[in-house]
């Protein structure tokens, strides 16, 4: 079978937004560093700014993944083996951390440890705390959404059978001998996919810890004098240095996630929930523990969107009212109003889902219509395709900035869409990932008799091929959405040269602003809020029409 | 289409694209001002970070009086200006830049990434035209950079007062000193600067500069990116214990010799924060406003000008906690400002000559300093 024109033009057009940007990126910081792998991984080590980081990067993602395994497990058990009143909302809120902003998180974990929460903000060993239980409660929702379905649709006959057996007599020994060999490869990937997202953690370090930085933050520190030619060389090495590392530990975390998706594959008797589960009401100090655990950052930061801080000569006191939401909505020539923010973040959702949802497709449909004449060239474009998930979102900012500049930076700085490139190159990846299985699931036959009935080719598509593929569109475009709207590292780099502004961005702006005006961390809230809101309406649909797929991934 | 033919596109493409833009960029020399060419688009961009002093009241009015449109690009610090400036050299991204210091201009200066402004400036006192008396920057605000300390805490009896900069590597120091970065902050800048000087002129010939910040990186020196972190966050001297964030864990901070001054302006002629007239370790601040190469120099001329003018300018003290760059202004008495306000003994004398020149091997320095510290 011959490639098709419109195949062609789909990767043409993913390298020219996706790979060409990080290419030039990456070719101007060789330019100036000088290509010397070793140098760039020592300069994190000679530098003070980088000093320590690779160290603290891959203990803090080790500690959070152990935690987070620790929080969620017992959580799994119990949602996983029980029965409980309203279901389906105790797992969405004990997964809804997941989709949520992060830098809304940080928000809400900032009030909760801060001045006006618990007040335990004191040294490093509180806030590196801080910093993991929030990582723990980002990630929770992996390990309950991988380990939960294997759980509830295990076939209580086979624990039965393993009572008679000598190994299975006890608890410890049905644990060791049935569930840890069943759960093992889905807790595998949830810590995998924890160390992932702890060890590129970049918003929560940001504003979590004070000092500390993981290579992300170093990186989205650095760079913006990276690329100057002859100024501050190593910066350049700093942030070649960090994304290499970031590269390796991506890539071996993609095949080990590969390889652990194929053990979870369940060939073991499976059945309803509905004969599996059964009532347990002492598991309610797990399972309210965890919902309260869930949802106290999310109310946290509505919370102090109302709470300001009076300062006077006889002390501080806290007030509730809405200055807070005024300030953020109302525009100032310092900073923008949450309106434009608002605007801008829907208008930049909207252009990457137009844009990555078909590219995504047509470039999961070329995978599949090469696969069987050219296999090689499928697996090359399939690779091709997955490269942006080794790359960090700062990185992916640093290479937009960079290539705007190199290419045309006053076209760029004037034309309102240049951060949707950014949240296109971050989520076109998972729209292919999402399409793939489902373009794989259509069965050619279906195809071939509508095509021996003299059905057009139109029909054939709206008819056919678009009720078979709904669901899996749907979830890209909920995915997409909420990928756009919540996502802070990239864009945070390649607006910080301009006076764009997103929600995301906007929330770091107004809470870097000095303290002394009381409304501004309330001012962040506030937008954090309506963030978090536009999230959860986009939550609610998407598990709409969770039924209909399995429960494995987002 | 075969796979080859798919392969060989991609890999011009990439190669056409990336060969046409590694070329260097171009290293345009100083151009003559009779040579600038630019558009008056009625619009003003200005680069810029946290500069209190740009309150909404006085961009609008620059707005209404002018008719140009502001437009505030706010970056993180000092430092992403002069990153900013260099990122976008021949690029028109910006028209004008406020708030690089003393301690940045010359760099800025000698990457001709400026142009002389055509603002009438009169009227400015002559120690902050010290550092730089020419046509490529304006100097807005000025003031003295001085560590501060809690005197609260600091009393004598718990803390004994550092009498030098040699006392702040004891013991009783340990992780209680917040310095910003040079490499980031302005503040931090200066006061490296500050310590090249103060340890060249001191009784002790066998130690340097950078071995008293080595010193201070094993005593465990609090290092932020920017001032705020500094005094808002680790500061327990100043009015950051009352805001969100606050960690205070640092009673010796790098501020201002006035910072005590604005504490007391604003709490009603009370301040627990004093500043510590070492001599030596003080450094003259000035911050500059400059036209960006390739902007709009009509606006960015005409806002110098407004910045400068004596409305505008003798608000600084209260609008911008900084001195007015004014001739014969000062601080204003009430509420104990002008009271708790230092104004140094001995600051550290570098000339902007020696600064510029040795800028680079002094943040090298720093760095191998405080990283085997």
């Amino acid at each position: 079978m011959n490639i098709k024109f419109s195949n062609v033009c789909a990767f043409l057009a993913y390298t020219l937004l996706v790979i060409l940007p990080l290419w030039l990126a990456v070719d101007r910081l060789v330019w100036v560093a000088g290509f010397d792998p070793s140098a760039w991984i020592s300069s994190l080590e000679n530098n003070y700014i980088s000093q320590g980081v690779i160290e603290f990067t891959f203990y803090q993602a080790l500690i959070s993944t152990i935690v987070t395994m620790a929080i969620g497990l017992p959580i799994a058990w119990q949602l996983g083996r029980y029965k409980w009143p309203l279901q389906s909302v105790v797992k969405a809120i004990l997964t809804v951390p997941f989709v949520m902003p992060s830098i809304v998180a940080a928000m809400g974990f900032l009030y909760i440890v801060g001045k006006a929460g618990l007040d335990i903000r004191v040294d490093e060993s509180t806030w590196f705390a801080t910093l993991i239980i929030a990582h723990a409660w980002f990630n929770m929702a992996l390990i309950i959404r991988f380990c939960e379905p294997v759980l509830s649709t295990l076939d209580p006959k086979l624990e039965e059978q393993m009572r008679l057996l000598p190994a299975g007599n006890t608890k410890y020994g049905r644990f060791r001998n049935l569930w840890l060999p069943l759960l093992a490869p889905s807790i595998a990937a949830a810590a995998c996919m924890t160390f992932v997202f702890s060890f590129t953690s970049f918003a929560l370090v940001r504003w979590i810890t004070l000092g500390d930085n993981t290579l992300e933050s170093v990186m989205a520190g650095v760079g913006s004098s990276a690329g100057i030619e002859g100024y501050m060389i190593s910066r350049n090495e700093i942030v070649l240095g960090s994304s290499m590392i970031q590269f390796t530990i991506l890539l071996i975390s993609l095949f080990l996630m590969s390889w652990l998706q194929q053990k979870r594959q369940n060939l073991l008797p499976q059945a309803s929930e509905v004969i599996v589960k059964k009532r347990n009401p002492k598991g309610w100090a797990i399972i309210g523990i965890g919902v309260l655990f869930s949802l106290s950052p999310l109310i946290a930061v509505l919370l102090a969107s109302f709470r300001i801080r009076n300062t006077d000569s006889s002390g501080t006191n806290y007030s509730w009212d809405t200055s807070g939401w005024e300030f953020a909505f109302t525009s100032s020539n310092s900073i923008s109003s949450a309106w434009e923010a608002l605007f801008n973040s829907l208008g930049y959702a909207a252009i990457t889902l137009i844009i990555a949802v078909p590219l995504g497709w047509i470039l999961a449909q070329t995978i599949i219509d090469v696969e069987k004449s050219r296999p090689r060239l499928a697996r090359t474009l399939d690779v091709l395709t997955m490269l942006p998930f080794a790359i960090s979102s700062v990185m992916i900012g640093l290479g937009v900035m960079l290539g705007m500049i190199r290419i045309d930076a006053e076209f760029f700085y004037s034309f309102w869409p240049t951060p949707a490139l950014a949240h296109i190159m971050i989520t076109t990846p998972f729209v292919v990932r999402i399409m793939l299985p489902a373009l794989r699931s259509i069965e050619p036959a279906y195809d071939e008799c509508a095509k021996t009935l003299g059905i057009t080719k139109w029909r054939r598509f709206t008819e056919i091929k678009l009720p078979l593929l709904k669901g899996s569109i749907l979830v890209a475009t909920i995915f997409t959405l909420a990928m756009s709207l919540g996502e802070f590292g990239a864009s945070w780099v390649v607006t910080r040269n301009s006076d764009w502004t997103t929600l995301p961005v906007m929330i770091d702006s107004l809470r870097s602003i000095p303290y002394k005006n009381s409304l501004t961390a309330p001012a962040a809230c506030a937008v954090s809020s309506v963030l978090m809101g536009i999230t959860l309406i986009l939550f609610t649909w998407a598990e709409k029409f969770r039924s209909a797929r399995d429960g494995g991934m987002f | 289409m075969n796979k080859l033919t798919l392969m060989a596109i991609f890999v011009t493409f990439n190669l056409m694209i990336s060969g046409c833009l590694s070329s260097k960029i171009d290293q345009d020399d100083a151009e003559n001002p009779s040579e600038y060419e630019w558009e008056d688009d009625g619009e003003l961009v200005i680069v810029t970070y946290d500069v209190y002093g740009l309150t909404d009241e006085m961009l609008t009015q620059f707005e209404t009086e002018t008719g140009y449109e502001i437009t505030l690009l706010k970056l993180d610090d000092a430092g992403s200006i002069l990153d900013h400036l260099l990122q976008h050299k021949g690029l028109q991204v910006a028209d004008l830049a406020i708030g690089l210091d003393n301690t940045y201009l010359q760099t800025a200066i000698d990457n001709n990434v400026l142009w002389e402004h055509f603002a009438e400036l009169e009227n400015i006192s002559e120690s902050v035209l010290e550092p730089y008396n020419g046509p490529l920057a304006a100097p807005f605000d000025h003031g003295y950079i001085c560590l501060n300390y809690d005197s609260e805490i600091v009393d004598g009896e718990n803390y004994t007062v550092p009498e030098s900069l040699w006392d702040l590597t004891e013991d009783e120091w340990k992780g209680k000193i917040a310095i910003p970065s040079p490499e980031t902050s302005s503040p931090g800048r200066a006061f490296m600067t500050a310590t090249t000087d103060y340890f060249s002129n001191d009784q002790d010939n066998e130690t340097e500069w950078t071995d008293w910040w080595s010193e201070m990186s094993s005593n465990e020196v609090i290092i932020t990116t920017g001032w705020s972190e500094a005094y808002e966050t680790r500061y327990t001297g100043g009015y950051g214990e009352w805001t969100d964030g606050y960690v205070g864990d640092a009673h010796i901070v790098l501020s201002y010799c006035h910072s005590p001054g604005v504490e007391s302006w604003y709490n009603g002629n009370w301040t627990k924060s004093v500043a510590l007239d070492i001599p030596g370790s003080s450094f003259h601040q000035v911050e500059y406003a400059a036209a960006i190469q390739g902007g709009n120099l009509d606006a960015a001329s005409s806002f110098i000008e407004y910045l400068l003018s004596s409305e505008v300018n003798s608000k600084m003290p209260v609008e911008n906690s900084m001195y007015s760059v004014l001739e014969g202004s000062d601080l204003p008495e009430e509420n104990g400002y002008k009271f708790h306000s230092v104004v140094p003994q001995d600051p550290a004398s570098i000339s902007s000559t020696a600064i510029a020149e040795n800028m680079e091997t002094w943040l090298k320095q720093w760095n191998s300093a405080m990283v085997d510290g």
